[in-house]
Protein backbone atom coordinates (compact mmCIF):
# COMPACT_ATOMS: atom_id res chain seq x y z
CA UNK A 1 0.00 0.00 0.00
CA UNK A 2 1.94 3.13 -0.77
CA UNK A 3 -0.95 5.80 -0.89
CA UNK A 4 -1.02 8.19 1.80
CA UNK A 5 -2.77 8.62 4.75
CA UNK A 6 -5.50 11.61 4.16
CA UNK A 7 -4.15 12.61 7.76
CA UNK A 8 -0.31 12.84 6.85
CA UNK A 9 1.08 13.73 10.10
CA UNK A 10 -0.07 9.70 10.54
CA UNK A 11 2.37 9.20 7.66
CA UNK A 12 4.85 11.47 9.22
CA UNK A 13 4.82 9.08 12.56
CA UNK A 14 4.94 5.82 10.97
CA UNK A 15 7.83 6.90 8.67
CA UNK A 16 9.48 8.07 12.14
CA UNK A 17 8.46 4.41 13.53
CA UNK A 18 10.15 2.84 10.71
CA UNK A 19 12.91 4.80 10.18
CA UNK A 20 14.15 4.44 13.85
CA UNK A 21 13.29 0.20 13.61
CA UNK A 22 15.88 0.67 10.57
CA UNK A 23 17.92 2.37 12.89
CA UNK A 24 18.03 -0.50 15.56
CA UNK A 25 18.58 -2.92 13.11
CA UNK A 26 21.46 -1.31 11.84
CA UNK A 27 22.88 -1.45 15.51
CA UNK A 28 22.10 -4.67 16.25
CA UNK A 29 23.75 -5.49 12.69
CA UNK A 30 27.13 -3.50 13.69
CA UNK A 31 27.34 -5.15 17.15
CA UNK A 32 26.72 -8.83 15.02
CA UNK A 33 29.80 -7.69 12.65
CA UNK A 34 31.70 -6.63 15.49
CA UNK A 35 31.24 -10.20 17.26
CA UNK A 36 32.45 -11.90 14.01
CA UNK A 37 35.17 -9.55 14.21
CA UNK A 38 36.29 -10.04 17.78
CA UNK A 39 35.82 -13.77 17.60
CA UNK A 40 38.16 -14.03 14.36
CA UNK A 41 40.91 -11.59 16.19
CA UNK A 42 40.20 -12.08 19.92
CA UNK A 43 39.64 -7.78 19.40
CA UNK A 44 39.29 -7.37 23.59
CA UNK A 45 38.86 -3.72 22.50
CA UNK A 46 36.25 -3.96 19.68
CA UNK A 47 34.24 -6.59 22.32
CA UNK A 48 34.59 -3.51 24.91
CA UNK A 49 33.12 -1.09 22.53
CA UNK A 50 29.79 -3.65 21.69
CA UNK A 51 29.20 -4.11 24.99
CA UNK A 52 28.89 -0.28 25.21
CA UNK A 53 27.20 0.28 22.53
CA UNK A 54 24.40 -1.86 24.14
CA UNK A 55 23.25 1.17 25.72
CA UNK A 56 22.37 2.82 22.42
CA UNK A 57 20.52 -0.29 21.52
CA UNK A 58 18.04 0.18 24.50
CA UNK A 59 17.69 3.18 24.98
CA UNK A 60 16.39 3.17 21.13
CA UNK A 61 14.27 0.18 21.71
CA UNK A 62 12.40 2.13 24.65
CA UNK A 63 12.27 5.46 22.53
CA UNK A 64 10.20 3.17 19.53
CA UNK A 65 8.31 1.43 22.25
CA UNK A 66 7.36 4.78 23.42
CA UNK A 67 6.51 6.01 19.73
CA UNK A 68 4.50 3.05 18.65
CA UNK A 69 2.39 3.60 22.21
CA UNK A 70 1.68 6.88 21.20
CA UNK A 71 0.74 5.62 17.72
CA UNK A 72 -1.70 3.21 19.05
CA UNK A 73 -3.52 5.79 21.58
CA UNK A 74 -3.81 8.85 18.80
CA UNK A 75 -4.67 6.78 15.75
CA UNK A 76 -6.25 3.46 16.24
CA UNK A 77 -4.44 2.26 13.18
CA UNK A 78 -6.15 -0.51 11.06
CA UNK A 79 -5.40 -3.51 8.96
CA UNK A 80 -1.78 -3.07 7.23
CA UNK A 81 -1.19 -0.22 9.38
CA UNK A 82 -2.20 -2.13 12.62
CA UNK A 83 -0.10 -4.66 11.48
CA UNK A 84 2.76 -3.21 11.24
CA UNK A 85 2.35 -0.61 14.35
CA UNK A 86 1.92 -3.92 16.03
CA UNK A 87 4.62 -5.58 14.75
CA UNK A 88 7.18 -2.66 15.37
CA UNK A 89 7.08 -3.59 18.98
CA UNK A 90 8.00 -6.95 18.18
CA UNK A 91 10.49 -6.39 15.82
CA UNK A 92 12.41 -3.83 18.06
CA UNK A 93 12.10 -5.85 21.25
CA UNK A 94 13.79 -9.26 19.05
CA UNK A 95 16.46 -6.65 17.68
CA UNK A 96 17.14 -5.77 21.58
CA UNK A 97 17.38 -9.46 22.54
CA UNK A 98 20.30 -9.34 19.60
CA UNK A 99 21.70 -6.44 20.94
CA UNK A 100 21.51 -8.24 25.07
CA UNK A 101 22.98 -11.52 23.11
CA UNK A 102 25.63 -10.10 21.04
CA UNK A 103 26.77 -8.19 24.31
CA UNK A 104 27.08 -11.43 25.72
CA UNK A 105 29.17 -13.50 23.81
CA UNK A 106 31.44 -9.89 23.75
CA UNK A 107 31.60 -9.82 27.58
CA UNK A 108 33.37 -13.80 27.27
CA UNK A 109 35.87 -12.11 24.59
CA UNK A 110 36.97 -9.54 27.09
CA UNK A 111 37.29 -12.00 30.21
CA UNK A 112 39.66 -13.84 27.94
CA UNK A 113 37.76 -17.21 27.46
CA UNK A 114 38.70 -17.76 23.53
CA UNK A 115 42.39 -17.47 24.80
CA UNK A 116 41.59 -19.65 27.85
CA UNK A 117 39.45 -23.10 25.97
CA UNK A 118 42.67 -23.02 23.21
CA UNK A 119 40.10 -24.73 20.93
CA UNK A 120 40.89 -23.19 17.44
CA UNK A 121 38.78 -25.62 15.79
CA UNK A 122 35.67 -24.51 17.89
CA UNK A 123 36.15 -20.64 17.76
CA UNK A 124 36.04 -21.25 13.63
CA UNK A 125 33.11 -22.81 13.95
CA UNK A 126 31.78 -19.93 16.23
CA UNK A 127 32.85 -17.84 13.68
CA UNK A 128 30.99 -19.84 10.50
CA UNK A 129 28.38 -19.98 12.78
CA UNK A 130 28.23 -15.72 13.24
CA UNK A 131 28.60 -15.38 9.37
CA UNK A 132 25.21 -17.92 8.75
CA UNK A 133 23.24 -15.58 11.34
CA UNK A 134 24.39 -12.57 10.10
CA UNK A 135 22.90 -13.78 6.88
CA UNK A 136 19.87 -14.07 8.03
CA UNK A 137 19.77 -11.00 10.09
CA UNK A 138 20.66 -9.09 6.99
CA UNK A 139 18.31 -10.92 5.10
CA UNK A 140 15.36 -10.09 6.87
CA UNK A 141 16.13 -6.56 8.24
CA UNK A 142 16.56 -5.73 3.95
CA UNK A 143 13.04 -6.98 3.76
CA UNK A 144 11.70 -5.10 6.77
CA UNK A 145 13.00 -1.47 5.83
CA UNK A 146 11.35 -2.89 2.59
CA UNK A 147 7.92 -3.95 3.56
CA UNK A 148 8.35 -7.09 2.16
CA UNK A 149 8.82 -11.34 3.22
CA UNK A 150 10.92 -12.37 0.01
CA UNK A 151 13.02 -13.85 2.48
CA UNK A 152 10.68 -15.42 5.22
CA UNK A 153 10.80 -18.96 4.30
CA UNK A 154 14.40 -18.78 3.27
CA UNK A 155 15.46 -17.98 6.44
CA UNK A 156 13.05 -20.04 7.95
CA UNK A 157 14.66 -22.90 6.01
CA UNK A 158 18.58 -21.61 7.02
CA UNK A 159 17.70 -21.43 10.90
CA UNK A 160 17.39 -25.55 10.65
CA UNK A 161 21.16 -25.36 9.11
CA UNK A 162 22.01 -23.24 12.15
CA UNK A 163 20.64 -25.58 14.85
CA UNK A 164 22.15 -28.10 13.36
CA UNK A 165 25.74 -26.38 13.41
CA UNK A 166 24.94 -25.31 16.78
CA UNK A 167 24.43 -28.90 17.64
CA UNK A 168 27.78 -30.01 15.69
CA UNK A 169 29.67 -26.95 17.62
CA UNK A 170 27.90 -28.64 21.37
CA UNK A 171 29.42 -32.51 20.22
CA UNK A 172 32.27 -31.10 19.32
CA UNK A 173 32.94 -28.53 22.80
CA UNK A 174 31.51 -31.87 24.69
CA UNK A 175 34.37 -34.36 22.86
CA UNK A 176 36.98 -31.93 23.79
CA UNK A 177 36.15 -31.66 27.50
CA UNK A 178 36.02 -35.60 27.42
CA UNK A 179 39.71 -35.37 25.93
CA UNK A 180 40.85 -33.31 28.26
CA UNK A 181 38.34 -32.96 31.39
CA UNK A 182 41.24 -30.85 33.29
CA UNK A 183 39.60 -28.03 30.93
CA UNK A 184 36.14 -28.44 31.30
CA UNK A 185 36.30 -24.94 32.94
CA UNK A 186 37.99 -22.93 29.76
CA UNK A 187 35.54 -25.11 27.90
CA UNK A 188 32.02 -24.19 29.21
CA UNK A 189 32.01 -20.83 27.97
CA UNK A 190 32.28 -21.44 24.57
CA UNK A 191 28.92 -23.13 24.66
CA UNK A 192 26.90 -19.85 26.17
CA UNK A 193 28.91 -18.28 23.05
CA UNK A 194 27.48 -20.56 20.74
CA UNK A 195 24.17 -20.93 22.90
CA UNK A 196 23.99 -16.71 22.41
CA UNK A 197 24.84 -16.97 18.76
CA UNK A 198 22.29 -19.67 18.08
CA UNK A 199 19.23 -17.48 19.83
CA UNK A 200 20.24 -14.63 17.95
CA UNK A 201 19.44 -17.06 14.44
CA UNK A 202 16.51 -17.44 16.04
CA UNK A 203 15.62 -13.74 16.43
CA UNK A 204 16.08 -13.93 12.89
CA UNK A 205 13.48 -16.13 12.59
CA UNK A 206 10.83 -14.05 14.34
CA UNK A 207 11.65 -11.20 12.32
CA UNK A 208 10.81 -13.30 9.39
CA UNK A 209 7.71 -14.33 10.76
CA UNK A 210 6.80 -10.90 11.82
CA UNK A 211 7.60 -10.03 8.07
CA UNK A 212 5.32 -12.70 6.74
CA UNK A 213 2.76 -11.37 9.23
CA UNK A 214 2.67 -7.78 8.15
CA UNK A 215 2.87 -8.53 4.13
CA UNK A 216 0.06 -11.59 4.48
CA UNK A 217 -1.71 -10.89 8.19
CA UNK A 218 -1.15 -14.28 8.51
CA UNK A 219 0.71 -16.43 10.82
CA UNK A 220 3.32 -18.45 9.75
CA UNK A 221 3.16 -21.59 11.61
CA UNK A 222 5.14 -24.85 12.61
CA UNK A 223 2.84 -27.16 10.03
CA UNK A 224 4.87 -24.56 7.34
CA UNK A 225 8.19 -25.13 8.84
CA UNK A 226 7.69 -28.70 8.24
CA UNK A 227 6.41 -28.33 5.33
CA UNK A 228 9.43 -26.33 3.80
CA UNK A 229 11.85 -28.80 5.78
CA UNK A 230 10.74 -31.37 3.57
CA UNK A 231 11.18 -29.05 0.98
CA UNK A 232 14.78 -28.47 1.66
CA UNK A 233 14.80 -32.38 1.94
CA UNK A 234 14.24 -33.17 -2.19
CA UNK B 1 -18.81 -12.88 -1.05
CA UNK B 2 -19.86 -13.86 2.45
CA UNK B 3 -17.94 -14.85 5.33
CA UNK B 4 -18.51 -17.82 7.27
CA UNK B 5 -20.77 -17.86 10.27
CA UNK B 6 -22.61 -20.16 12.69
CA UNK B 7 -25.73 -18.02 12.38
CA UNK B 8 -28.06 -18.38 9.55
CA UNK B 9 -28.80 -15.79 7.34
CA UNK B 10 -32.19 -13.92 8.61
CA UNK B 11 -32.26 -11.34 5.65
CA UNK B 12 -31.14 -12.30 2.70
CA UNK B 13 -30.67 -9.45 0.01
CA UNK B 14 -30.34 -10.38 -4.17
CA UNK B 15 -29.02 -8.16 -6.56
CA UNK B 16 -30.30 -5.41 -5.36
CA UNK B 17 -30.61 -1.88 -7.56
CA UNK B 18 -31.51 1.22 -6.43
CA UNK B 19 -32.22 4.26 -8.37
CA UNK B 20 -33.09 7.65 -7.74
CA UNK B 21 -34.74 8.46 -11.27
CA UNK B 22 -32.20 8.08 -13.86
CA UNK B 23 -29.53 7.77 -10.91
CA UNK B 24 -28.82 4.43 -9.75
CA UNK B 25 -27.44 4.29 -6.18
CA UNK B 26 -26.69 0.59 -5.46
CA UNK B 27 -25.60 -1.80 -7.68
CA UNK B 28 -26.30 -5.56 -7.92
CA UNK B 29 -25.87 -5.94 -4.22
CA UNK B 30 -25.47 -9.43 -2.95
CA UNK B 31 -25.48 -9.54 1.10
CA UNK B 32 -26.54 -11.56 3.91
CA UNK B 33 -26.98 -10.64 7.24
CA UNK B 34 -26.63 -12.88 10.22
CA UNK B 35 -29.64 -13.39 13.09
CA UNK B 36 -28.80 -12.48 16.46
CA UNK B 37 -25.22 -10.81 14.86
CA UNK B 38 -24.42 -7.10 14.66
CA UNK B 39 -23.31 -6.37 11.19
CA UNK B 40 -21.68 -3.16 10.07
CA UNK B 41 -22.21 -1.32 7.06
CA UNK B 42 -18.88 0.80 6.45
CA UNK B 43 -18.08 3.04 3.68
CA UNK B 44 -17.40 7.16 2.93
CA UNK B 45 -19.97 9.05 2.68
CA UNK B 46 -22.36 9.07 -0.25
CA UNK B 47 -21.16 5.25 -0.94
CA UNK B 48 -25.06 4.10 -0.46
CA UNK B 49 -24.74 2.08 2.81
CA UNK B 50 -27.55 4.21 4.19
CA UNK B 51 -29.66 3.83 1.10
CA UNK B 52 -29.22 -0.01 1.62
CA UNK B 53 -30.14 -0.33 4.56
CA UNK B 54 -33.03 2.00 4.17
CA UNK B 55 -34.29 -0.49 1.23
CA UNK B 56 -34.79 -3.19 4.72
CA UNK B 57 -37.63 -1.86 5.88
CA UNK B 58 -38.77 -0.16 2.92
CA UNK B 59 -38.04 3.32 3.82
CA UNK B 60 -37.52 4.52 0.21
CA UNK B 61 -40.96 3.68 -0.58
CA UNK B 62 -41.91 7.00 0.57
CA UNK B 63 -39.68 8.41 -1.63
CA UNK B 64 -41.30 9.66 -4.94
CA UNK B 65 -38.38 8.81 -7.24
CA UNK B 66 -36.46 5.78 -5.88
CA UNK B 67 -37.03 2.79 -7.30
CA UNK B 68 -35.66 -0.78 -5.86
CA UNK B 69 -35.42 -3.73 -8.22
CA UNK B 70 -34.14 -7.36 -6.93
CA UNK B 71 -35.29 -9.10 -3.50
CA UNK B 72 -34.67 -8.57 0.03
CA UNK B 73 -36.12 -11.37 1.95
CA UNK B 74 -36.68 -11.46 5.61
CA UNK B 75 -37.23 -15.19 6.83
CA UNK B 76 -37.44 -16.36 3.90
CA UNK B 77 -40.25 -13.67 2.47
CA UNK B 78 -39.44 -11.06 -0.20
CA UNK B 79 -40.26 -7.80 1.21
CA UNK B 80 -40.85 -5.73 -1.81
CA UNK B 81 -43.78 -8.89 -3.19
CA UNK B 82 -46.75 -7.12 -3.69
CA UNK B 83 -48.93 -8.59 -1.22
CA UNK B 84 -46.58 -7.41 1.88
CA UNK B 85 -48.13 -4.81 4.50
CA UNK B 86 -45.59 -2.48 4.75
CA UNK B 87 -46.97 -1.19 8.60
CA UNK B 88 -46.49 -4.69 9.70
CA UNK B 89 -43.12 -5.12 7.83
CA UNK B 90 -42.19 -2.05 9.86
CA UNK B 91 -43.87 -3.55 12.97
CA UNK B 92 -40.76 -6.44 12.74
CA UNK B 93 -37.97 -3.92 11.58
CA UNK B 94 -37.32 -1.16 14.45
CA UNK B 95 -35.55 1.90 13.23
CA UNK B 96 -32.82 4.13 15.02
CA UNK B 97 -31.79 7.44 13.38
CA UNK B 98 -28.83 9.65 13.83
CA UNK B 99 -30.28 12.15 15.80
CA UNK B 100 -32.55 11.08 19.17
CA UNK B 101 -35.90 11.75 17.62
CA UNK B 102 -38.76 11.06 20.31
CA UNK B 103 -42.03 11.81 20.05
CA UNK B 104 -43.01 15.02 21.63
CA UNK B 105 -44.92 13.09 24.33
CA UNK B 106 -44.03 11.57 27.54
CA UNK B 107 -41.09 9.01 28.01
CA UNK B 108 -43.90 6.42 28.81
CA UNK B 109 -46.11 7.06 25.70
CA UNK B 110 -43.01 7.32 23.26
CA UNK B 111 -42.35 3.80 24.51
CA UNK B 112 -45.98 2.78 24.65
CA UNK B 113 -46.45 4.24 21.15
CA UNK B 114 -45.91 1.68 19.13
CA UNK B 115 -47.54 -1.50 20.78
CA UNK B 116 -50.93 0.61 20.91
CA UNK B 117 -50.61 1.59 17.56
CA UNK B 118 -50.51 -1.85 16.43
CA UNK B 119 -53.28 -2.45 18.48
CA UNK B 120 -51.01 -5.64 20.01
CA UNK B 121 -51.69 -4.70 23.92
CA UNK B 122 -54.97 -4.10 25.31
CA UNK B 123 -54.74 -4.11 29.08
CA UNK B 124 -53.01 -1.01 30.62
CA UNK B 125 -51.18 -3.35 32.75
CA UNK B 126 -49.87 -5.38 30.11
CA UNK B 127 -48.61 -2.12 28.09
CA UNK B 128 -46.81 -0.40 31.93
CA UNK B 129 -45.13 -3.91 31.81
CA UNK B 130 -44.17 -3.82 27.95
CA UNK B 131 -42.84 0.16 28.72
CA UNK B 132 -41.10 -1.02 31.88
CA UNK B 133 -39.32 -4.48 30.27
CA UNK B 134 -38.52 -2.06 26.84
CA UNK B 135 -36.94 0.34 29.20
CA UNK B 136 -35.25 -1.87 31.02
CA UNK B 137 -33.69 -3.69 27.83
CA UNK B 138 -32.36 -0.26 26.80
CA UNK B 139 -30.72 0.19 30.06
CA UNK B 140 -33.11 3.01 31.12
CA UNK B 141 -35.69 1.99 33.33
CA UNK B 142 -33.50 2.83 36.83
CA UNK B 143 -33.08 6.59 34.86
CA UNK B 144 -36.27 7.03 34.24
CA UNK B 145 -38.73 4.89 36.55
CA UNK B 146 -39.72 8.60 38.21
CA UNK B 147 -39.47 10.38 35.15
CA UNK B 148 -41.98 8.52 33.04
CA UNK B 149 -44.49 11.09 32.39
CA UNK B 150 -42.05 13.75 31.53
CA UNK B 151 -41.29 14.84 27.98
CA UNK B 152 -38.93 12.16 26.38
CA UNK B 153 -37.16 15.32 25.03
CA UNK B 154 -36.23 16.36 28.18
CA UNK B 155 -33.72 13.75 28.68
CA UNK B 156 -30.20 13.89 27.73
CA UNK B 157 -29.26 13.31 24.11
CA UNK B 158 -27.79 9.84 25.03
CA UNK B 159 -30.81 8.77 27.00
CA UNK B 160 -33.21 10.18 24.15
CA UNK B 161 -31.34 7.55 21.95
CA UNK B 162 -31.98 4.85 24.41
CA UNK B 163 -35.54 6.19 24.31
CA UNK B 164 -35.64 5.66 20.74
CA UNK B 165 -33.87 2.15 21.07
CA UNK B 166 -36.66 0.99 23.61
CA UNK B 167 -39.34 2.67 21.73
CA UNK B 168 -38.09 0.72 18.80
CA UNK B 169 -37.87 -2.60 20.88
CA UNK B 170 -41.28 -2.17 22.58
CA UNK B 171 -42.89 -3.65 19.15
CA UNK B 172 -40.82 -7.00 19.76
CA UNK B 173 -39.24 -6.56 16.23
CA UNK B 174 -36.07 -9.11 14.68
CA UNK B 175 -34.57 -6.73 13.01
CA UNK B 176 -33.01 -3.32 14.27
CA UNK B 177 -31.60 -1.07 12.05
CA UNK B 178 -30.08 1.85 13.37
CA UNK B 179 -28.65 4.62 11.04
CA UNK B 180 -25.34 6.20 12.81
CA UNK B 181 -26.98 6.03 16.09
CA UNK B 182 -23.77 7.16 18.12
CA UNK B 183 -23.11 10.23 15.45
CA UNK B 184 -24.83 13.39 17.88
CA UNK B 185 -23.66 11.67 21.43
CA UNK B 186 -20.83 12.06 23.58
CA UNK B 187 -18.06 9.28 24.37
CA UNK B 188 -20.29 8.08 27.53
CA UNK B 189 -23.49 8.10 26.15
CA UNK B 190 -21.55 6.41 22.75
CA UNK B 191 -20.04 3.92 25.04
CA UNK B 192 -23.47 2.99 26.75
CA UNK B 193 -25.38 2.75 23.39
CA UNK B 194 -22.02 0.32 22.05
CA UNK B 195 -22.69 -1.32 25.37
CA UNK B 196 -26.41 -2.14 24.78
CA UNK B 197 -25.94 -3.42 20.93
CA UNK B 198 -23.61 -5.83 22.27
CA UNK B 199 -26.79 -6.65 25.10
CA UNK B 200 -29.06 -6.56 22.49
CA UNK B 201 -27.91 -8.97 19.74
CA UNK B 202 -28.50 -11.94 22.07
CA UNK B 203 -32.24 -11.42 20.71
CA UNK B 204 -32.02 -9.25 17.70
CA UNK B 205 -30.38 -9.41 14.46
CA UNK B 206 -28.74 -5.40 14.18
CA UNK B 207 -27.41 -3.58 11.07
CA UNK B 208 -25.76 -0.53 11.76
CA UNK B 209 -24.33 2.24 9.37
CA UNK B 210 -21.34 3.64 10.84
CA UNK B 211 -18.68 5.89 10.29
CA UNK B 212 -16.31 4.91 13.24
CA UNK B 213 -14.15 2.48 12.19
CA UNK B 214 -13.27 1.41 15.64
CA UNK B 215 -17.27 1.47 16.94
CA UNK B 216 -17.78 -1.21 13.59
CA UNK B 217 -14.66 -3.14 15.25
CA UNK B 218 -15.97 -3.26 18.75
CA UNK B 219 -20.08 -4.03 18.00
CA UNK B 220 -20.23 -5.81 14.95
CA UNK B 221 -19.62 -9.67 14.50
CA UNK B 222 -19.48 -8.53 10.44
CA UNK B 223 -18.64 -6.35 8.58
CA UNK B 224 -19.77 -5.16 4.96
CA UNK B 225 -17.67 -2.50 3.27
CA UNK B 226 -19.60 0.26 0.19
CA UNK B 227 -18.16 2.09 -2.25
CA UNK B 228 -19.70 4.35 -4.99
CA UNK B 229 -23.03 2.11 -4.50
CA UNK B 230 -21.07 -0.92 -4.30
CA UNK B 231 -20.46 -3.78 -2.27
CA UNK B 232 -16.84 -4.52 -2.21
CA UNK B 233 -16.06 -6.90 0.79
CA UNK B 234 -17.86 -8.30 3.23
CA UNK B 235 -16.16 -10.63 6.04
CA UNK B 236 -16.14 -11.00 10.01
CA UNK B 237 -15.32 -7.68 11.28
CA UNK B 238 -11.61 -8.63 12.53
CA UNK B 239 -10.70 -10.08 9.45
CA UNK B 240 -11.80 -6.61 7.65
CA UNK B 241 -9.99 -4.89 9.98
CA UNK B 242 -6.74 -6.95 10.22
CA UNK B 243 -6.37 -7.76 6.74
CA UNK B 244 -9.20 -7.48 4.74
CA UNK B 245 -9.03 -8.69 0.92
CA UNK B 246 -9.65 -6.02 -1.32
CA UNK B 247 -7.59 -2.94 -1.54
CA UNK B 248 -10.10 -0.32 -1.95
CA UNK B 249 -11.52 -1.59 1.76
CA UNK B 250 -7.66 -1.80 3.34
CA UNK B 251 -7.47 2.09 1.82
CA UNK B 252 -10.95 2.80 3.10
CA UNK B 253 -10.30 1.72 7.00
CA UNK B 254 -6.64 3.07 7.05
CA UNK B 255 -7.22 6.18 6.51
CA UNK B 256 -5.61 6.37 3.43
CA UNK B 257 -9.04 6.76 1.12
CA UNK B 258 -10.20 10.29 0.10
Amino acid sequence: MTEEHIVTSFDDELTELTDGLVNLGNLAQVALSNVEMALKTNDHNLAQETIDADKKINELELKLEEMTFNILAKRQPMANDLRNVFSSVKVSLFLERIGDMCKGVCKRIVKGDLLNAKSPKTIDALVDLTNDVQKNLDLVLEDYAQGKADNALKVWRSDIKIDSSYASILTAILDDIRNKPEAIEALVPLFFIARYLERIGDQATNIAEVNHFIVTGEVLTDDRKIESEEETVF
Amino acid sequence: MNASSSNKSLIKCSDVNVYYADQQALFNINLDIKEKEVTSLIGPSGCGKSTFLRCINRMNDVIDICKVEGSIEIDGQNIYDTEVDVVELRSRIGMVFQKPNPFPKSVYDNVAYGPKLHGRILHQSDLDRKVEESLERAGLWAEVKDRLQEPGTSLSGGQQQRLCIARAIAIDPSVILMDEPCSALDPIATAKIEELIDELKSKYTITIVTHSMQQAARVSQRTAFFHLGKLIEVGDTEKIFRSPDHEQTEAYVTGRYG
